[in-house]
């Protein structure tokens, strides 16, 4: 397993076109990413986003002919991945669901967006936020989670969404100006 | 996990599934990137088009036709060709962002592609005149956008009651000329000494001219001022006078 660690994911994918059972080892490697990130996006439970997940893994390999080295293959997948999510969304209607997060996600997104310099101490205040960020629309949601909770780059956001980088600026300014407006419009002050 | 691993690739191999063909990835995105060409393509044909039209009107013609010169510029402009500009433009930008790397670019930067592929190219289409020979192709072959959707040389100097006058000349004295018009008509033009003959003009038989003035009666014309068919004769003119065969020999106008 150490030699397959070093092997980089553009091998991996050479190696995978050849022998699907390859495939395994690039499965291996993003599981754990790719498992939170549509946890995070979908907040549907472990079975239901373990079943989105092969979904996804079967997408890429039916697209490892398309894959790019100019494009890091970790935002390539992430990509797929997200596309496939946003499809799932249209098919079947649905909005993602309020316990999408842990409470540190939650906390994470609240401090940068909000650049609180006190503890959320009330819990149900916590909550009412974690509400607000849920009705905020996809596309604000999904910059938000890529950046303060996958830590992506501009740059990888931008390859996973692809949108200009302006635009990703852009989403993620207005993402938190909006829940700001909501947070105030409710007069929710937890900070 | 682990499961999840084992559960994808036996799906993989029950189902039989293989990762496509790389060629039918290659034929989408070269599909849009040749979009983006035929895009850039049809906007710069037609943009040398309507800048072959601009091109062969005679802009300063509002000081006698007594307009403003923002909207008798508005009223020769050939819309036709702006509309077909305008979608070209916007299906090129949109084919653009749609392409592998389009979204890296930013609105801006496609903005400039899009519109620098329309100009760059039609502007060379317009060298070359292609859009010269694509007008008269569709002039000639749909007579309803001959006689509607185009602003010509020949119907900016067929308007005789607002003041201009356009004909080959069939005999010529020091004081008239008497041509036939675009229409085959015959007129009567005066000159006298406050008619401006421009340096180009050859007041020649056969000599064809675009004349500014005014309709005294019917199928006669005060010249106010002779241009050649072709350009404006610019030069100082012939101080007023109207002056024979005063022209500049190579620069003077040709009958087409």
């Amino acid at each position: 397993m150490l030699k397959e660690e070093k092997q980089t994911d553009a091998d991996l994918v050479k190696m995978a076109k050849r022998d699907p059972e390859l495939f395994g080892l690039l499965m291996e490697r993003y599981q754990g990413q790719l498992f939170l990130y549509i946890r995070r996006l979908t907040g549907l439970g472990q079975d239901d986003v373990q079943d989105l997940l092969q979904e996804v893994f079967i997408k890429i390999y039916q697209k490892l002919n398309e894959y790019d080295e100019v494009l890091k293959f970790s935002s390539w997948i992430y990509r797929v991945a997200h596309n496939h999510i946003i499809d799932y969304f249209r098919k079947v209607n649905a909005r993602p669901k309020s316990n999408s997060l842990e409470d540190y996600e939650w906390e994470k997104i609240i401090s940068a967006s909000v650049q609180i310099e006190k503890e959320i101490v009330d819990r149900d205040c916590a909550e009412k936020v974690k509400l607000g960020i849920l009705q905020l629309p996809i596309k604000y949601r999904e910059v938000l989670i890529l950046r303060f909770l996958e830590e992506k780059e501009y740059e990888e956001i931008m390859d996973i969404l692809k949108k200009p980088k302006g635009t990703i600026a852009t989403l993620i300014a207005r993402g938190k100006e909006i829940l700001i407006k909501q947070l105030k419009a409710q007069n929710i002050n937890c900070f | 996990m682990e499961n999840l691993i084992k559960k994808t690739l036996g799906e993989i191999k029950k189902q039989k599934i293989k990762p496509a063909p790389r060629w039918q990835y290659l034929l989408r995105k070269y599909a849009l990137w040749l979009g983006f060409g035929a895009m850039i393509f049809l906007g710069a044909i037609s943009f040398s088009v309507a800048f072959e039209m601009l091109n062969q009107l005679d802009w300063d013609l509002y000081r006698f036709a007594h307009q403003s010169a923002i909207l008798y510029s508005l009223s020769l402009l050939p819309y036709f060709w702006l509309i077909f500009i305008g979608i070209f433009l916007v299906l090129a930008f949109f084919d653009l962002r749609k392409t592998e790397t389009g979204y890296k670019y930013g609105w801006l930067k496609m903005s400039v592609f899009s519109i620098g592929g329309i100009i760059l190219l039609g502007w060379f289409f317009s060298l070359v005149g292609l859009g010269g020979k694509f007008n008269t192709i569709l002039a000639k072959d749909l007579p309803y956008y001959g006689q509607h959707l185009m602003m010509t040389k020949e119907k900016q100097w067929m308007q005789p009651a607002a003041g201009f006058l356009a004909g080959k000349i069939e005999t010529a004295s020091a004081d008239k000329l008497e041509i036939s018009d675009l229409n085959g008509q015959k007129w009567i033009v005066l000159l006298d000494e406050k008619t401006l003959t421009k340096p180009a003009v050859r007041l020649s038989i056969g000599e064809r001219l675009k004349i500014i003035g005014s309709r005294k009666e019917v199928n006669v014309f005060q010249a106010l001022e002779i241009r050649p068919w072709s350009g404006q004769g610019k030069g100082n003119g012939s101080g007023g006078g109207h002056g024979m065969g005063n022209g500049t020999g190579a620069g003077a106008a040709l009958a087409k």
